[in-house]
């Protein structure tokens, strides 16, 4: 196997923590825009990339937490969320981490 | 490799997929359009993250869900191993790449993070006339 490949898939850890703090700063120049700068892009913004972090954060969990204890413990209707929650926050947080840079860069524009 | 036979363009099956792409083109969009107005490092990050993420969202996701690519996997039987780890490693790097070096730009943009002095092209600096030296 090719050495860069085998670095790359071997140390996907280093990559999915380049993605989670790459997130949360994201969400947390979000805050910053919205509490300095009244910027109204940036709450939702910071909503979207929280969303997006949730669900990354728990789709790099799961394989790590979740065993068949842990699935009768949550009973059916957790196991139906836990299949049903990571999409739609991975939908809805870029969705709305779209927005807020829409709107942010309409409020830009309305301002200078 | 076969162009998704049962996967008509926006059916309720491929709702998502092709959400993926407009939220990734859009983004890529607003991203080039905040960069006409202005210049500097946080910009030109933006830009470049949006890039990567407008690759990996419009193009890569919905290939995965096509199946147009196949998942990776360590133990599975695949097709072909070497493709599908290959795209793996691009998706890797394209999706944590691009929401990291985006998160940068808009934590630059919004004066989170300072640019190291490293990066700042030194400008001459010229003293006019009419400014007293002592």
């Amino acid at each position: 196997m090719n050495l860069l490949l085998e670095v790359i898939i071997a140390n996907g850890l280093l990559f999915d923590a380049f993605g989670v703090i790459g997130l949360g700063l994201l969400a947390l120049a979000a805050l910053r825009l919205v509490r300095e700068k009244k910027s109204w892009g940036g709450s939702m913004m910071a909503y979207g990339a929280v969303a997006l972090l949730i669900a990354r954060i728990y789709v790099l969990l799961a394989p790590h937490v979740v065993d068949n204890d842990f699935l009768i413990a949550v009973g059916p209707i957790g196991i139906s969320l836990m299949m049903a929650l990571p999409p739609i926050l991975l939908t809805f947080g870029l969705a709305g981490v779209v927005w807020g840079l829409w709107g942010h860069e309409k409020w830009l524009k309305e301002k200078y | 490799m076969s162009f998704l036979p049962n996967l008509p363009l926006a059916s309720i099956d491929a709702i998502r997929p092709v959400f993926m792409i407009v939220m990734g083109v859009f983004l890529m969009i607003v991203a080039w359009r905040m960069a006409k107005e202005s210049k500097g490092w946080a910009v030109r990050l933006m830009v470049g993250g949006a890039f990567l993420l407008c690759f990996g969202y419009a193009i890569l996701i919905p290939m995965y869900e096509a199946g147009m690519i196949e998942r990776f996997h360590p133990v599975a039987h695949l097709h072909d191993p070497a493709t599908a780890m290959g795209w793996h490693a691009v998706k890797l790097v394209v999706m944590n790449a691009g929401w990291l070096v985006f998160g940068l730009g808009l934590g630059l943009h919004s004066g989170l993070v300072r640019m190291p002095a490293a990066f700042k092209f030194s400008r001459t600096q010229t003293i006019s006339a009419n400014e007293s030296v002592a």
